[in-house]
């Protein structure tokens, strides 16, 4: 249902991404593990379109030369020169790395720009919904978001992109900087996000311990390359990961 | 008594002129010198539609004259800003050049002398703790409360207000929730130019409709964000009273020709003493986390 094919990012003459190629099916948590520098955010940007923006940007200021290459299919649809706000209209909803809550917007409003491409009615369902996972949003809802804990700017990021209703939630890096008890939070938070509403999720990540567990499907990135992937049972039993990205 | 009367009208009559500018900066990030352009723009065609057309209403002049610069406030993103977003120097040069040109070009089309001026809303003076205000000026007060009291309802209550609060924040962000940033960019322009005819409709009738009054607009909007803090509504607010009554006092212990220089000085100041602004409050959180 979502496919990325072939993707090549260059900066400049640097190769940041080399003939990447991830699917996703309907309902499954895909993992893409890798150490920094990797690509991994590279990836989120170019599936979410981010980095249509960021070329458009440096093109006009006459900075950095980015190339992209490859398409991104999404529905049946070619999504490769839509834009990201369009990606986000068709349901490929980017939850960025380190967060970038609106830090002068309380929580509920960041919540409500979440919605913006959703009616009022859904936005409340989704409203409910978010609360419901995240129940500790609650007790903060009128706290600014530059004045929550990391944890807890997590949770509403996660919330935030939700409130977009996401058919394929991109989460990069959602464990970065988070203390084990909300790395399990969020972790649990993300399955319950697709077994209850059956949404495909992708979750970057460095570390693949806490995310492993729930995980169908797995891509191993080295320096802008995918140079492994398998099942979850496929990669664990597998010398290599462990002993790299396990610390076994 | 009669300062403190005469000192809030002028405060209010600053932040009026510089809400415009604000909003346009804090959503787009475009500092608008074509600002004060517009803001005689507006007065012009209100002038023209009343002018030229015998027994065209009034209030429908002034809906055409504020309609009609925020198509142009809207132009000026789609055809140039469009190109050079981002960029803050091309930026200022492009709305300074637009803002120059349409200034001289209306003085070359005419706009000259003192035959200029719109007419007030309401003749006649009234009485206030013993200082005498003439009923436009009362006008001039309420429109500013009340404007501000929309403004805020509409960031914060309304799907599109809401956008701009997003993209003034983090535009990436907003763009990953579905937020289109070169829309919000239009509109605000167009709601911020709309803003800036709005002020002039108001503020004209108590003089002349002159090309200087659009440079002086355009000094008193930067100070006025300059102190206040860019972006910060807020900000506009404090600074607007800050200049607003050292004017007044200035023109009531020194003299009246010094009113320029006090706005000037205020922005000497304040990038002395702290260039971020009063309420540079967004740095400051970034800061802290």
């Amino acid at each position: 249902m979502f496919e990325a094919f072939e993707l090549m990012v260059f900066y400049e003459n640097m190769i940041a991404l080399n003939n990447v190629s991830i699917t996703c099916d309907e309902g499954k948590i895909i993992g893409i593990f890798g150490s920094n520098s990797a690509g991994k955010s590279t990836l989120m940007y170019a599936v979410s379109g981010i980095i249509l923006d960021i070329k458009r940007k440096e093109e006009m200021r006459g900075g950095e030369r980015i190339s992209v290459f490859g398409r991104v299919f999404f529905d049946g649809r070619d999504m490769t020169a839509v834009k990201p706000h369009n990606r986000a209209k068709a349901g490929i909803v980017l939850c960025p790395e380190r967060r970038r809550i609106f830090p002068e917007s309380s929580v509920l409003e960041n919540l409500k720009i979440g919605s913006y491409l959703t009616s009022s009615r859904e936005a409340k369902q989704n409203l409910e919904y978010v609360l419901d996972l995240f129940p500790r949003l609650k007790d903060h809802l009128k706290r600014q978001g530059g004045f929550l804990s990391g944890g807890e700017q997590q949770m509403l990021a996660i919330g935030r992109a939700l409130m977009a209703s996401p058919k394929v939630l991109l989460l990069d890096e959602p464990l970065l900087g988070l203390s084990p008890a909300y790395q399990e939070i969020v972790i649990n938070g993300t399955k319950a996000i697709r077994d209850s509403k059956g949404i495909s999720i992708i979750v970057t990540e460095q570390y693949a311990r806490p995310v492993m567990p729930i995980i169908d499907y797995g891509y191993i990135l080295e320096n802008g390359s995918s140079v492994l992937m398998g099942t979850k049972e496929e990669l664990l039993d597998n010398p290599d990961v462990k002993s790299a990205y396990f610390g076994v | 008594m009669e300062l403190i009367v005469y000192g809030i009208i002028n405060s209010i009559t600053l932040s009026l002129v510089s809400l415009g500018f604000t909003l346009v900066y804090s959503i787009s990030r475009v500092p608008n010198f074509a600002h004060g352009a517009l803001y005689i723009t507006s007065g012009y065609l209100t002038w023209t539609f009343l002018d030229k057309f015998a027994g065209f209403p009034y209030p429908l002049a002034i809906l055409a004259g504020i309609g009609i610069t925020s198509i142009v406030g809207a132009m000026i993103y789609q055809f140039i800003l469009v190109r050079i977003r981002g960029m803050e120097i091309s930026e200022i040069i492009a709305t300074y050049a637009i803002g120059l040109a349409i200034l001289e070009g209306l003085r070359w089309g005419g706009l000259r002398g003192m035959t200029f001026t719109l007419p007030a809303f309401f003749t006649g003076s009234v009485n206030i703790l013993g200082a005498s205000v003439d009923y436009q000026r009362l006008i001039i007060v309420g429109a500013g409360l009340l404007t501000f009291a929309l403004l805020y309802l509409f960031t914060r209550y309304t799907k599109i207000g809401l956008a701009f609060r997003g993209i003034a924040q983090d535009e990436r962000a907003a763009m990953m929730l579905g937020i289109n940033s070169d829309m919000t960019a239009v509109v605000s322009l167009a709601i911020g130019s709309a803003l800036a005819g709005f002020a002039a409709i108001l503020l004209l009738p108590l003089g002349n409709i002159v090309v200087e009054t659009g440079y002086n607009v355009l000094i008193f909007a930067i100070a006025v964000c300059v102190i206040g803090g860019l972006g910060s509504w807020g900000g506009v607010i404090v600074a607007s009273f800050i200049i607003g009554f050292a004017q007044i006092l200035t023109e009531a212990f020194i003299s009246a020709h010094y009113q320029m220089v006090v706005a000037l000085l205020a922005i000497i100041i304040t990038l002395l003493v702290k260039p971020s602004g009063i309420f540079g409050k967004q740095k400051e959180l970034e800061e802290r986390v």
